[in-house]
């Protein structure tokens, strides 16, 4: 996230501030550079480079947006003459990294290969600003399941575990279910991220949560942290220009922050800095980040003993804001007795209610940082999201 | 339609000129399309969205080498690095553009016009006024309007130019009950005059009261009359998975229904989104995939032909940023002998009525589905009971040979293509 010369950001910044077009907010400017490998047996058969450019300008209740940002294209968003901008240049697309520098065995265990390098700006009424994020490493499996990270993707994607017979699905009901971190990230991801998103409490009539709430388990402190660089969610500064900065989301369970851009910030009386952009036609909307899940003295190895079924990794994961039903799609999860695997299990539905599911979830093992869930989706516009979290365990899910 | 470069964009010309000076097989593909969003969310607020997006995406063959690469942007500068991606990409690999000879256009009905893109604003006024008309009980979460058209053309290195025009309107509520959870309508046209307001209201109104409140259904086997949204989602699912080649197993048993009649039908005139040509130019053509009780092999693109031995023409391209791969593009189900809700519902007896999806389907790969649902129990062709929250379970093998009839209410869904269906009733699903 290193930064670079403004480029022109800084003239064009000063025109539009003499301009001053009627009802201005913002203009947003992004150039994204995405490259794709294709692979087979470790060996790359193709590869396909995508290179956007575009700009968006906010007006009140409006978003003008465009592909491209000449000149010409920004007047035109804008609504001035083109004469009264500078030529303009951003940072050029840098040529993507070589592959080779991957290990051998991650490149043989997965079809594709993904890079993402992501540069914008932001001018407002007052002021211009950079806006950093780190290059982005996505690798998807032989299953199409994708594993997200900052570049370069290091981990190798293969399960290392030796491998065990199939089972059947556990029986429909609740059972003792230990997550391991990527999928204890999906589960704080959908139910703590998404339910303290300030455009999704504001439009719920009933929201589940506000400010004070006992959400979970006196011991889960939870923090969105977009100033984690390492993570796919880090930011310098959000969609709308704040500055980064850790926002502690649970402390001892209790809500004590929110996700909030500038138009939801005043209602809920809480700080902006969280508005995220999918892209240049998407308007800024409260996003989490990184979320981090804070624990003093995790126990050292997961408590096996103590559940029934340990899930490793989450397919997709959903909360209905309005019911507070959570599900989690789970991808490769083993049975266990005693504390020891039997047997792998076929993909099956863990779901419930989401506060049963936080009141009783408790830190279960050392926490570790993941991709998980990697991209997330809200309303069709998706953003890189990371999480550091422990291993948890909850009697709060059902199988379906 | 074939004709020199002077079509599309500056960034379309600059791209061909960049790749003619290193072979004649290449491809530029340039796509401008205008998209208006108008969002009313509570409190009566409105939220617009204007959004133009250009750019061009390329494909090369250069002496046994392919690459493909894409750029944003209208500009000459955009088209110039759309080509450099290219041949940045080229690696060893067969020639995946079809051949001259090949490529055409068929014959489309003209796009229908949007109209003053400002009317929206009064149509989703209408519609809000039209579900809050009774007021009872019903929350009104959100209703979006999205109207858009693009303009498409594609040339080659070695002559060929077409260009094609689409426009499409898309209309969804999110609406809940006092007590239940949101749900989402959606309804799609080729234009805002064919939108029916009114009927649209009364649907959403009547579905969201009837669904939201009730028990989990006890799991297993019934008769299903899938409502159009449900139907549509499945019947999308339905063709990626024939397309991919994976459909033929049934077909070979001869365990598909005479009551199925789905095509892509590509050229029109049914449907939401005729095209002259594919995602590579190659002309449009109506593509049966389960019909007179077979069901449709492998279709692909030319590159698949060559590859797997298929039949070419099944190429689909949402956006210049990807190659073109290989999907359904515009499905249209017309039961030979379609049946009023009516008598559909009293065929079914005794069996579940699926009116609305509530998540995405999920489809393994030997095609077994599972889509989550509202439902409604169903006794002499009375509700006996509702499910706010289901599970519907089945396989492609049993959707396909499980289809008893189809009903006369064909409504358009905008999904991962265009689906245009009537409610289809069909036997043996899981409800769970």
């Amino acid at each position: 996230m290193a930064s670079r010369a403004p480029s022109s950001l800084e003239a064009l910044a000063a025109a539009v501030q003499e301009v001053r077009p009627d009802g201005f907010r913002d203009l947003y400017i992004e150039r994204v550079a995405d490259t794709v490998w294709a692979l087979e047996g470790g060996a790359v058969v193709g590869r396909h480079t995508l290179l956007r450019e575009g700009a968006a300008v906010r007006f009140p209740g409006t978003l003008r947006s465009s592909d491209g940002a000449t000149r010409v294209i920004l007047a035109e968003l804008l609504g001035v003459p083109g004469r009264r901008l500078p030529p303009v240049s951003f940072p050029p697309f840098p040529p993507a990294p070589p592959l080779e520098g991957l290990a051998a065995e991650t490149l043989r265990a997965v079809q594709a290969v993904r890079w993402r390098w992501r540069w914008a700006g932001l001018v407002d009424e007052r002021s211009w600003r950079e806006l950093l994020r780190p290059q982005l490493g996505e690798l998807t499996c032989h299953d199409g399941f994708r594993i997200l990270s900052t570049w370069p993707p290091v981990a190798a994607p293969a399960d290392q575990e030796p491998r065990l017979p199939r089972g059947p699905v556990p029986p429909t009901g609740p059972l003792r279910v230990l997550l391991a971190p990527a999928a204890a990230a999906v589960l704080l991801h959908e139910g703590v991220g998404h339910l303290l998103e300030g455009d999704l409490l504001a439009a719920n009539h009933r929201p589940l949560v506000a400010l004070g709430t006992e959400l979970a388990d006196p011991a889960l402190t939870v923090v969105d942290d977009p100033t984690r660089s390492d993570l796919p969610g880090g930011f310098s500064a959000d969609d709308e220009g704040v500055p980064a900065r850790r926002r502690r989301l649970l402390e001892g369970g209790v809500v004590v922050g929110l996700l909030a851009d500038r138009e939801t910030a005043p209602r809920f009386g809480v700080p902006p800095g969280s508005a995220r952009r999918a892209s240049v036609h998407s308007w800024p909307r409260p996003r989490i980040s990184n979320l981090v899940l804070e624990v003093a003295e995790p126990p050292e190895t997961p408590l096996r003993h103590e559940a029934d079924v340990e899930v490793a990794s989450v397919r997709s994961g959903s909360l209905a804001a309005r019911t507070g039903q959570v599900r989690l799609a789970v991808r490769r999860a083993w049975r266990l007795r005693r504390g020891r695997r039997v047997h792998a299990l076929p993909p099956f539905l863990l779901a419930g209610s989401l506060v049963d599911a936080l009141r009783r979830l408790r830190v279960a093992g050392p926490p570790a940082p993941s991709g998980e869930p990697g991209w997330c989706g809200k309303a069709g516009e998706v953003v890189p999201v990371g999480a550091v979290t422990p291993w948890l365990l909850t009697e709060g899910l059902e199988v379906r | 339609m074939r004709g020199g470069l002077a079509l599309g964009p500056p960034a379309l010309e600059r791209a061909a000129d960049e790749l003619a000076h290193h072979t004649s097989r290449f491809e530029v593909y340039a796509k401008a399309g205008e998209t208006f969003l108008f969002r009313f969310l509570p409190g009566g607020r409105l939220e617009r969205r204007q959004q133009r997006e250009v750019g061009v995406g390329c494909r090369a063959a250069v002496r046994g080498l392919v690459g493909f690469g894409a750029a944003a942007g209208s500009a000459p500068a955009s088209g110039r690095d759309a080509a450099r991606a290219t041949l940045a990409s080229l690696l060893p690999g067969p020639d995946p553009l079809p051949p001259f000879s090949l490529l055409g256009a068929s014959a489309v009905p003209p796009a229908p016009s949007l109209g003053d893109p400002a009317g929206g604003e009064q149509l989703l006024g209408q519609l809000a006024a039209a579900l809050t008309r009774t007021g009872e009980g019903l929350s009104l979460q959100e209703l979006r309007l999205l109207l858009g058209r693009s303009v498409v053309t594609l040339v080659t290195g070695e002559g060929f130019a077409a260009a094609a025009a689409s426009a499409a309107c898309l209309l969804e509520a999110v609406v809940a009950a006092e007590e239940g959870p949101w749900r989402v309508f959606q309804f799609a046209a080729r234009s805002p005059a064919e939108l029916d307001v009114e009927l649209l209201a009364t649907t959403a109104r009547e579905t969201t009261l009837l669904l939201a409140r009730g028990t989990a259904p006890r799991e297993g086997l019934v008769d299903a009359l899938l409502a159009p949204p449900v139907a549509a989602t499945l019947v999308a699912a339905l063709a990626e998975h024939l397309l991919a080649g994976k459909g033929t197993a049934a077909g070979r048993a001869g365990r598909v229904s005479e009551a199925w009649h789905l095509v892509d039908a590509r050229a029109g005139p049914q449907g939401l989104v005729p095209m002259p040509f594919d995602g590579e130019g190659l002309p449009s053509r109506r593509l049966p995939l389960a019909a007179q009780g077979v069901a449709g092999g492998r279709l692909g693109t030319w590159a698949d032909a060559q590859r797997f031995g298929c039949p070419w023409g099944a190429a689909v391209r949402p956006s210049y940023q990807h190659p073109p791969r290989a999907g359904p593009a515009n499905l249209v189900v017309t039961p030979p002998e379609p049946l009023p809700q009516g008598e559909l519902l009293h065929h079914l007896e005794r069996g579940v009525f699926v009116p609305l999806c509530s998540g995405p389907v999920t489809v393994d790969e030997s095609g077994r589905f599972s889509l989550p649902v509202a439902a409604a129990s169903l006794r002499r062709g009375r509700v006996a009971a509702v499910h706010p929250a289901a599970e519907l379970r089945g396989s492609f093998r049993r959707l396909l040979g499980g289809l008893l009839a189809g009903g006369e209410d064909a409504q358009s869904f905008s999904l991962s293509c265009a689906v245009t269906t009537p409610s289809l009733l069909v036997r043996g699903l899981t409800l769970g």
